[in-house]
Order: C-alpha cells, then structure tokens, then sequence
C-alpha cells in the first residue's frame, strides 16, 4: 500500500500530537526510553504483542498501527488561526498580489489552468482539470459554514468589512448577499495527473510557495507559463470572502503521506477583534505541535467525513490539486447567475487553452478541461467538456495539421494549413560574448470558418504549453484579403527539444509583462540580455507579420493601372454605393414585401405591401404582373381583379396612393385567360410602373 | 426583386463555396479565390497556354428543412454560364442528406467562355408530386474571371497611358493636342491619357503641395465627368429593345445605367426610368432637355462638387498665406 508510512516516523507524530514524551510513553509500555527511540529513528521495530499494546495506549484499532494510513485523534483541534499583527505596527489593507487582477472568472480559468499546466506529472498523459460551480442554499449552506467554522470567523469578517479600503468593501458586499440571500457559490478547481501541493509546511516547496507566501513561483521547470508567483493569487481574488480551501493528493509522500492534506486560507486584511491585533492572513487548520510553531495552524490529513463536509472531495486517487473558492463572484459583472459563469468558464478555457487542448494523431493534448454546475448536489448543468475543435475550429485546424504532419507550403484549397518558419536571433547573456543564436518559430495559417468566434485576420502567439500569449491584427493587409487565422508556435510550443528551442523560451518569458499576454519590450530584457535584445522582439514582430502576408498570398493591387486619384472616381460598382455618392433612399414607391398563392381556379392571388417615399402629392402607380423568366423579357400578365387596401384608391386598373403616406398596401388576383403558360409552373412578380406609360 | 413561387419553398440559406482549382490539373493558389468577393481569377495562373480549370465545389443546404419539408428528390446542380459565348455548362453535386453538404466539381472549357463566366447553383426537387422544381439557389454568384490577375469583384476601366504624337494606334495621333480621350466602344471603357501633353502625367501622379493635390482632384474630376457622361451616352445608344420594351444591357453598360438614373430621374423605378430614357431617345427634341440632368449624374458620379469646394478652400488658405 502506498499510503503506508514507516513505522518510526508515524509513531513519533503521534506521540507529539498527543504531547507525551518519549521516556512516559516507555514507562506506560513498560519499556525503556532508549528502545522508544529506536524505534522512532528507525533502528527497530516493536514487535506484534508490542504494537497492540502501543495501539491501546493510543487509543486506536489494531489496523491503525498496522496501517497507518490516519492519525490517532489528537485531541488537537482543527481550527482558525490568524497571524498577530506586525510587532512594529504596520497595517496592510489587502494582499497586493490579489490586486492585480481583477476577479474575472475568465482571468481565474487562465491563471489556476496554466498552474495546472505546468504541474502536469506524467508526460504522457493530460492534465485533468475539472471546474465545478455549486451554489448552496439553506440545509445544505448551514452544513458548510458549520463545517468551516463560520461562528469563529463571522467577528473578523465583520471587523473586515467596517473597514473603507476596497478589501472591505468587497467583504462587506460578500457579507450583505450572504445574509439577504442565504445563498453562496463554492467554485471548485481540481487537477488530476498533476504534482499536488508537496513539501513541507513551512520549509521551500510547492505546498508552502502556494499556502504560506505571497509572489513565490515555485514552478517545476524554468519554462512555466508564469513566472511572477502572481497566478495563485487570482484563486483569493475571485472569492467575495477572501477565502480557499485546499485539498491536495500528493504526487510525492510527505509524512509518509498522500492523500486529503487538507489546509484553508483567509486573505483578510488588518483587523482588531476582541482587543488584538491580527495582520491578515488566517489559516484553517490543526494546531501545531511543534514547539517552533507552537499554535499556528497546519495542513492536516483530513478524514474522509470531514473532507466531504467542507466539500473536497476528490474524484479519485490522482495526485492534484483542488483548491474551493468560497463566494466566488465574477467582478466583471457580465456572468451573473451560476448558469452565466459555468459559460463564460467554458469561453475563456477554450480561448487560452484550445491549442493545449489540441491533440495530434500520435500526440496527446497536453490538458483536458470541463466545467459541471451544481446546486445542493443536483445538477444543474452536466459535466461540460470544452471541446476546441468546435469551439475554435480553424486554429485548431492549424495547430493538428502541425502535429501530425499534413502541412502544406502554399495554400490551394480551404481547409488546407500552410506553414513556414519565422526566424528569431537570441542575443547572449548581458556580460558575455557570442554571436545570436537563431531559432526558427513556426508560423500556420488556415482559411476562416464561418462559425468560429476567433477574429478573422488575427496572429496568435504562443510559447511553453502552448498556452495563447497575444492576439494582434495581421497589419497591412492588402485589400479584399480572404479571412483566415495565423497561429505562431515559438520555443517549446513547437514540440521541439532543441537548444534554440530552450533559449527562445527563456528569452520570449523575459520579454512578457506580468499579464503574459505580449512578446514587448521590458526591462528584464534589457537587464538580463546583451544590446540590441529590444530590437531582436521588433523584428521577430516584423517577421511574423511579412510571413503572414506572404502565405496569405495576396499581391498589392498593380499601380501601374492609370493614376489612383482617377481610378478611385471611376470604379464601376453597381448602383453607386454610399462611397461614391451618399446614396439616397429609392426616390420611387418600391414593392416592400408579397405574399403569393395560387387559388383553385389556377390565377395567382397577391397582396402586396408598398413602401412610399415622403412626398406631398399623390403617387399614381401601375401595378404590373409578369412571369418570371430566366432570361429575356419577363411575360405581362393582366389583372381580373384588384382590391385597395391601406392608404390606396384603384383607378381605372392604376393605384392612387394617399399624399403624406408612407406605407400602403393592395391584394389583386391575375387574369388566367392572359396567363402564358399555366401558373403552376410559373414564379411571379409584380412591378410598379409610372402610371400613362413613359409620359410626364 | 420579390418572387412569390406556386409551391413551397424552404426558407433557408444556400451557399456555394469554391474550396479549390485546378488548372490542366495543377493546383491554383488559394489566394486566387476570394470567398468575399466570391470570384476566381485566372489569368497569367503561371502558364499562358491551359485548356481547362476544374473547380472543387462544395455547397450547404438548410438541412432540418430539407429533412422535414414536402420536398423529395432533392438534388443541387452547379450552373457555369457566360452571357458573351451562351456557354452553359452543369455538373451535379452529390453527398448524403444528413449534413446538408453537397460536394463536387465542375470544368470550365476555355474554348467556350471569352472574359468573366458565372457560377450559380440551383436546388431542385419533386414538390408535390412534379419533378424536376427549382425550391432554392446561390443569391449571388461567383465569378470566374478568365481575364483577372487578382480575385475581385469590381472592374475598373482601362486607363490607358500614351503617347499620341507617336503610338502605334494611328488613330489617336491627330488628337496630339489633346489632353485625354475617352473611348466606349471597346470591351471596356477606355482613358487614353496623352503623355505627349506636358505636365500632365506630373500633375496626376505627383505628390506636391496642397495647391497641386487640389488641382490634381479637380482636374481628375473632370476627366472622370467627362468618361461618366460619355459612358452612359454610349449604354443609352446601345439599348436593346424586344417588342417596344428596351431591355437592361450586360457588362459596364448595365453598371453605369443603374449607377446613374437615380440621379437622373429621382423619382422614377430603375424599370421605369430605363423606359422613360428609351422614349426620349426616340423623340429626339426631349433627348437635348436630359442632358442637364445626365451631365449632372455625371459631375455627382465624378465628384466634382467636392473636388472644386477643396480647391476654392485651399487657394483661398494660400491666398492667406502669400498675403502675410
């Protein structure tokens, strides 16, 4: 069994969680201090009569000795702990790193999914990420906040939000419609086939980088999406309350174990309650028994009730990570309901993630994602999973042609993928010497669909796990240009493992700001890279751009053509057009709409609706019916009856049209002795012609 | 045009894309077909000397209508035609109901086909029992344009750059003083701009300051009044007619009619205005009253209004500055 711990270790947590020395423990066992300790290093192990004595002595079942994979009950309350303010009395009104982004779910499924993306464990498999929205009312709410303990947090979120800086503000507003409406919104992020949270409580690793500090990007590769320890914070910044809670299945035993370590962090900001002075930051957790942090909360390994009540459980036993938002809320103020939210999730997944989502013939995606809404445990929305290949079909058109191969050097046919290679030159380290190193970017274009929600004429760049970068509109375009859409793979986006491939990498992340969303100018690239760095990201730019052009194949209009400024006054399309001449409304009554059918006798019935220009006088119009004809002079048929209708007078088979009226209308019935051919087989139209022929 | 039909028809749309070509077999680049302006050009495509270009069609139906409608039998015929030759080629369309994809392919035979062919399609079916009925279509057809180095719909008149004291059209030599000549009697209207005449070149291509851009407007318009009106003397002069009725022309004629009666008779219907232009052409006497109207229609087309408003501004603003 995997879960099992060494002997030696599990018994010295225990006796620290019940507080017992090693020499008590002997005397109660009847044995000495020396051979406690042994065990406890390791160099022995008690043997089985001795075990079911120790397991008496703690107060557990045999199986639990024999096992190990729960601690004894401690006695050791599971609770809230809040960091004393600063001794020299400073006070912080929020977590900055929360602040810099705004709570958008569609910035969340960006930051939390590209966390997972660089946690992926096996290579050869996704990561799973699963988004599960549940909102709670009544029974269901009371269990939860009973669970999180909500009466002993209920006085800082109160001192929190009578605060005015933004944070309580915020809170307040969290507070107010949790109250009101007895109704709170639990998103839940989970990832499968990825590190977990591992590591000690307080020592370097990824558990402390995400639970115990702030802007500390503990990333397994140096070539991690994020690179600012910024993304984490995104998960505070969505909750109402500034709290998340943790549960993390981990990848790597630590104490022995892997499963349900359970901790809950609260971003408040400094506060008073009961007299003392808190600095922010609160965690859920056990009370530590270790004499360094003697009374701070640390992560536990939950059992599964528990672990159920604060709903986080998981759906197997896959290293991941599921961290719950606890109110969350879209700040953004465009996805109100739950509904509004799990399709906006959805969106913004597909729109960062469809290239990573995007799997080859013989290469699998690097990430799966979904979304499933909840309410009370019932569903509201089943399991969703985002689907690029309908969701942005014609990049991911692109991007599959790549991987398996199908692309073509210039494109003939739609739905063809062509694809070229955009060089970048990589200047040395600042301080060294050598010359640029260069690496080829792939470059793919496919035609447009239709139904794709991705701008036409757009270039998406990408590096590391494929996730999109920038979006920027191909400039210079010549005129007319098929829609189409580019996508640029640059470093390990390419799917290669080259050396140039790792330096672009390195040199693309120097050149993102904080928001990873552009190949630009910053400082660290002046800082970190020889002269002329800034310059190498303009012309990788041009580059791509000119690439585009090229593939996309449209020449500039010939200009040997006479002069421009004739040819523009000269152009021959139909009608005029609102360029040319500021075209005005039909100066004439026109035919608005008709509705036709043919009656038993075999003649065409119509009524006919009229649109009038504004004109004082009357209009006197003929109404003229004709067969429609491909070709040649459409045949006029005569009339056996008409009939006035709104705002017309009939006149000797001419329609007087009422002065000042706008609309008319007026029913007729053809004559079927003038009919040329059967009606049956006719389509028809019907023509107002200036009454009394072509005189004025 | 409203069109009411004696059967019922599916309100949803059909489309045709050109998905590729092939020229005696080798592929056209894509950026030769323009699915915005749905046409396909095929001139100089890479070789002087092809007989044949055979198009990859695809076209989508409203499928739940189809499915569920009166219709049986439901087949979509692509139709390749051209006015100037009354070519008229068609291919069948095939696939499976389910989609509503109908895929396929038709050959263009440059032997029949002269300058710009159209492609359209038509959706016939069996409607009540009678075969062989037309329920829905392409609104706008492609073109295939065999003279067209790029895939755009618009043509532009011929704007000719020449000599005329020494140029081998013989014709144009005794106009040597000339500045420009407009001709209409060709497959397209034609400028012939007379480089021989000093300056003018310059004055039409340069860049210059703003009293010469002013000029170069004004004098652009003035040349493209004169094409406008000559233009639509010419499509006036060649109207068809068939029983009394004088019929809408093809080509640039048709284009210059419909672009300038509405500014020749406001108030009339393009049907009616075509008849009222058609009477006065008879009659002789009330042809000489248009011409105000037609040289007006003209000077709109050509913006001059505009161009002398900059020009008036312009010297007026100089005028200012030489005075300071």
């Amino acid at each position: 069994m995997s879960d099992e711990e060494a002997f030696g270790l599990w018994l010295g947590r225990q006796l620290r969680r019940i507080e017992m020395s090693q020499s008590a423990f002997g005397a109660e066992l009847g044995v000495t201090r020396a051979a406690v300790s042994a065990w406890i290093t390791g160099r022995a192990e008690p043997r089985d009569e001795t075990k079911r004595e120790i397991a008496r002595i703690l107060g557990v079942d045999q199986a639990t000795v024999y096992l190990r994979t729960e601690d004894v009950p401690s006695g050791r309350p599971v609770g809230w702990y809040h960091r004393p303010a600063h001794a020299d009395g400073g006070r912080e009104f929020g977590n900055a790193a929360a602040f810099a982004f705004d709570a958008d779910v569609a910035v969340l499924a960006r930051e939390a999914t590209q966390n997972s993306l660089d946690e992926r464990l096996d290579e050869s498999r996704p990561v799973r990420v699963r988004y599960v929205l549940h909102e709670l009312t009544g029974e269901p709410l009371h269990n939860f906040l009973g669970a999180l303990r909500w009466d002993d947090l209920l006085p800082h979120y109160e001192a929190a939000a009578a605060q005015p800086q933004k944070v309580g503000r915020v809170i307040a507003e969290g507070l107010r419609e949790l109250r009101e409406t007895d109704r709170l919104v639990l998103l839940r992020v989970d990832d499968y086939n990825a590190s977990g949270l591992t590591g000690p409580d307080y020592g370097d690793g990824r558990f402390a980088a995400v639970v115990r500090r702030q802007l500390d990007s503990h990333k397994s590769s140096g070539f991690a999406g994020g690179s600012y320890g910024l993304g984490k914070a995104t998960l505070w910044a969505t909750s109402r309350l500034g709290l998340v809670l943790i549960n993390s299945t981990l990848s790597a035993p630590h104490e022995g174990r892997t499963e349900r370590r359970l901790i809950g962090r609260l971003d408040l900001p400094w506060r008073e309650v009961g007299g003392h002075h808190f600095a922010g930051p609160a965690w859920l957790g056990e009370e530590d028994s270790e004499p360094e942090y003697k009374g701070v909360s640390r992560s536990w390994w939950a059992d599964t009730a528990t672990t159920d009540q604060l709903h986080l459980t998981r759906a197997n036993s896959e290293p991941g990570t599921s961290f719950l938002i606890v109110g969350a809320h879209d700040a953004a103020g465009d996805a109100e309901s739950v509904q509004d939210m799990h399709d906006k999730l959805v969106e913004s997944l597909a729109e960062s993630f469809w290239a990573a989502m995007t799997r080859g013939r013989d290469r699998t995606a690097l990430l799966e994602a979904s979304v499933t809404t909840l309410r009370n445990g019932q569903i509201v929305k089943p399991e969703e999973p985002v689907d690029p290949h309908t969701r942005r079909p014609a990049r991911t058109r692109a991007l599959r042609a790549y991987l398996n191969g199908e692309t073509v050097a210039s494109l003939n046919e739609l739905g063809q993928v062509a694809m070229t290679r955009v060089p970048l030159r990589i200047p040395v380290l600042r301080g060294r010497k050598g010359p640029d190193v260069e690496h080829r970017a792939v470059l793919l274009i496919t035609s447009a669909e239709d139904n794709d929600p991705s701008r036409p004429n757009h270039l998406v760049c990408m590096r590391g796990n494929r996730m999109s970068v920038s979006e920027r509109r191909v400039p210079d375009l010549p005129l007319g240009t098929d829609p189409f859409q580019a996508v640029l793979l640059a470093g390990h986006a390419t799917g290669e493992d080259s050396e140039d491939a790792r330096l672009a990498e390195l040199f693309l992340r120097a050149s993102e700001p904080p928001e990873h969303d552009d190949w630009t100018r910053t400082d660290e690239l002046t800082s970190r890279y020889a002269r002329g760095a800034r310059q190498r990201i303009l012309d990788f730019r041009r580059d791509m751009y000119a690439a585009v052009r090229d593939l996309v194949g449209r020449r500039e209009q010939r200009t040997d053509g006479g002069p421009g400024v004739l040819r523009e006054l000269l152009r021959l399309d139909a009608g005029g057009g609102p360029a040319t001449t500021g075209r005005r409304a039909a100066g004439h009554p026109t035919v608005h709409h008709m509705d036709g059918k043919l009656d038993d006798g075999g003649a065409w019935r119509v009524r006919v609706e009229v649109k009038l220009p504004r004109r004082e006088d009357a209009w006197l119009m003929t109404p003229v019916a004709k067969f429609d004809v491909r070709s040649g002079k459409r045949p006029t048929v005569g009339w056996a009856e008409l009939i006035a209708g709104e705002n017309c007078r009939v006149e000797q088979g001419m329609l007087r049209f009422e002065p000042g009226a706008r609309t008319a209308s007026f029913s007729g019935t053809t004559d079927v002795a003038s009919h040329p051919v059967p009606a049956a087989v006719s389509r028809l139209v019907v023509e107002l012609q200036k009454a009394g022929g072509a005189g004025r | 045009m409203k069109t009411a039909m004696p059967y019922p028809t599916p309100a949803g749309e059909v489309t045709l894309q050109v998905v590729g070509a092939k020229v005696d077999g080798r592929a056209l680049p894509l950026h030769m077909i323009s699915r915005t302006h749905q046409v396909v050009a095929l001139h100089e495509v890479e070789r002087r000397e092809w007989d044949e270009v055979r198009l990859e069609l695809r076209a989508e139906l409203p499928r739940g209508e189809l499915s569920a409608g009166a219709w049986r039998d439901v087949v979509c015929v692509a139709v390749l035609t051209e006015g100037a030759t009354n070519a008229r080629t068609t291919a069948r369309l095939s696939g499976t109901a389910e989609d509503g994809v109908r895929t396929g392919s038709i050959t263009l035979t440059r032997g029949s086909h002269r300058s710009r062919a159209e492609l359209s399609l038509y959706v016939v079916a069996t409607v009540e029992g009678v075969p062989g009925r037309i329920i829905g279509g392409t609104e706008e057809s492609w073109i295939v344009d065999l003279q067209a180095r790029e895939p755009v719909r618009e043509r532009e008149l011929v704007i000719h750059k020449v000599d005329f004291r020494n140029t081998d059209e013989e014709w144009l030599r005794p106009y040597r003083d000339a500045p420009w000549l407009i001709e209409t009697t060709g497959e397209m209207p034609t400028v012939h701009l007379n480089t021989g005449f000093e300056g003018i070149e310059d004055l039409l291509e340069g860049s210059g300051n703003p009293v010469e851009k002013a000029v170069r407007g004004m004098l652009a318009a003035q040349i493209a009044t004169e094409a406008w009106t000559a233009m639509f003397q010419a499509a006036v002069d060649g109207l068809d007619v068939e029983d009394g009725v004088p019929q809408w022309p093809t080509g640039w004629r048709d284009r210059v009619l419909r672009g300038l009666v509405g500014d020749v008779f406001p108030d009339l219907s393009p049907a009616d205005a075509l008849r009222e232009l058609h009477a006065r052409r008879s009659e002789g006497g009330r042809w000489a009253e248009l011409q105000p109207r037609i040289h007006y229609a003209a000077a709109r087309r050509a913006r001059l209004a505009r161009n002398l408003g900059t020009t008036v501004r312009t010297l007026e603003r100089s005028g200012e500055d030489n005075r300071r």
